[in-house]
């Protein structure tokens, strides 16, 4: 969160973390679709066990809902997330025009910050960069529930990473200095150099977004 | 020159943190039922999550005010009289009511409980607000947002309680605690169930680039491609009068009255409340931040920074609502 007044274009080290795990987030969401149900609901399945550990109070609220659907659609990704709450709590990659009871659409980056609480989805409404229909009182419950959490999707994650749980938050913490030095050094070097180094940078960030 | 008090919305236990850690001298919260006027899906306290929130604050001087602002259902006291006594129980510095029954309720049964009276009571003038003085021993009015700031001046030389206005967030034009323009649309009530607009009733509808925001079956805005959009209230509904679509009360809009601090504090004004318990924490973390650097200056005889908050403001616009408005 940056300090109001004390805002620039530049991108922090804080935005540039982001737009990696941004791009690991739709990796991951194209890997889940490739997988299918099967393999790619055991992986959903684990991730909301992880998360439910980390967060037992959210999880518990979520399942106390009645049984409905909310499609989750990070336009700039190439799937959506179809969330079941209530007693039979699931998570499963969708198609973008799946039934449900209420849909929230928005780019990833922004869907991935809501759910950290890293910004406020009133203010998101306000500016029209995330859309809602259908049910908004699932959605609000949705939102409050996760937003009374303090939830870092990533180092969640890293908790169950094994022997890497401790590595993740550092090589995530470093990942926007390096980028940033990698800006540094792409705006100073000779052409042939800058060549290598967009190279370089493109395999750090990962896979450019998607049209 | 004794500083202003800042006083923060929670609806969560995050939120709380955030608006201690961002520099509250008070938290107002409330619990998860129909016992104050934010009760929405998801938001709010359990008793146990108020017990940690006052240990949190106490343990760094915040103070927790419990918000127990709507008003007892004829034949069913009970909910808002637990409340009052779990507040009282979990060791809230005050509660903020409204109904003169709870009023009475409180003041006889808990009388080292301090009592603000709620902006939902909306009174608004010195014979008001002295009857809440001397019948129940209220130590602090919250004042509703229909004033000047000459009036407020003109109230507080004549009572000795201490007012509180609210500076910032979303900007209720209405007597509140009597508007009942939610009521009609949806058949709940801001001031008995504590929902204004509720979600259940709340439908948007994308049309083409526009968005249609629906209350209770009525379309209530249409906002075009591109312009920023507000809550789902009637009071800040556009509707279609002579053929012209436009706001008849008020636009979407937040109020900011970062500006006024030092007429405020020649108007005799106690304590500065920021709205949104219905907010994420970040919006929480950022105007209280905000708030705490401009009184932190003002408090020092500096100037107060130009802190930019365009991002967290309903329709993109902030106002001074009644505070400067020139045709009152």
């Amino acid at each position: 969160m940056r300090d109001p007044g004390m805002q620039t274009d530049e991108p922090t080290d804080d935005d540039r973390a982001r737009a990696v795990e941004v791009n690991l987030t739709r990796a991951g969401l194209r890997l889940a679709r490739q997988l299918g149900d099967g393999l790619g609901g055991l992986l959903f399945d684990r991730l909301f066990r992880i998360l439910a550990d980390r967060h037992p109070r959210a999880f518990a609220a979520l399942v106390e809902l009645p049984d409905a659907r909310l499609l989750i659609d990070p336009v700039d990704a190439p799937a959506a997330l179809l969330l079941r709450v209530g007693p039979q709590l699931a998570l499963r990659v969708s198609e973008r025009d799946a039934q449900a009871d209420a849909t929230v659409r928005g780019p990833c980056g922004r869907l991935l910050d809501l759910l950290e609480g890293r910004i406020d989805g009133d203010a998101l409404f306000f500016r029209r960069e995330l859309t809602i229909e259908g049910d908004t009182a699932l959605i609000l419950a949705l939102r409050n529930t996760l937003d009374g959490e303090e939830m870092d999707l990533f180092a969640d994650v890293a908790t169950a990473a094994g022997p890497l749980r401790h590595a993740l938050p550092v090589a995530r913490r470093n990942a926007g200095r390096v980028l940033r030095l990698l800006d540094t050094a792409h705006r100073l070097a000779p052409p042939p150099l800058r060549w290598g180094l967009a190279a370089l940078e493109r395999r750090v960030a990962g896979p450019r977004r998607e049209a | 020159m004794e500083p202003f008090e800042l006083i923060c919305p929670a609806g969560n236990p995050a939120a709380l943190r955030a608006a201690v850690d961002a520099g509250a001298d008070a938290v107002y919260l409330g619990f998860r039922d129909e016992t104050n006027a934010r009760n929405f899906p998801g938001l709010n306290f359990s008793r146990e999550d108020v017990a940690e929130a006052v240990a949190y604050a106490h343990a760094r001087k915040v103070q927790v005010f419990v918000a127990i602002n709507t008003y007892p259902q004829a034949g069913n006291l009970a909910p808002w009289q637990r409340a009052v006594d779990d507040a009282a129980r979990l060791k809230a510095d005050a509660v903020i009511l409204a109904d003169v029954g709870l009023l009475d309720y409180a003041a006889r049964r808990h009388p080292d409980l301090r009592l603000h009276l709620s902006v939902q009571a909306s009174a608004a003038n010195v014979e008001a607000i002295r009857l809440y003085r001397d019948a129940f021993g209220v130590r602090r009015v919250v004042l509703p947002r229909v004033l000047t700031v000459p009036d407020i001046a003109r109230l507080n030389a004549e009572i000795d309680i201490e007012t509180e206005v609210f500076v910032f967030g979303g900007l209720c034009p209405m007597a509140e605690g009597r508007c009942s323009l939610s009521s009609y649309a949806t058949g709940l009530s801001p001031n008995k169930q504590g929902v204004c607009s509720p979600a259940s009733h709340v439908r948007y509808e994308p049309r083409g680039g526009d968005l249609a925001s629906r209350l209770g079956g009525f379309t209530i805005n249409i906002f075009g491609e591109g312009e920023q959009a507000g809550y789902p209230t009637l009071c800040k509904g556009r509707f279609v009068s002579h053929d012209t679509p436009a706001y008849l009360f008020e636009e979407p809009t937040s109020l900011n009255a970062m500006e006024l601090l030092p007429e405020l504090k020649a108007a005799g004004v106690r304590a500065l409340k920021i709205e949104g318990r219905q907010r994420g924490k970040a919006y929480i973390a950022t105007v209280v931040a905000a708030y705490r650097r401009a009184l932190d200056a003002f408090a020092k005889g500096q100037a107060v920074p130009k802190l930019d908050l365009d991002a967290m403001v309903e329709g993109g616009t902030q106002t001074t609502g009644a505070y400067k408005r020139a045709w009152r």
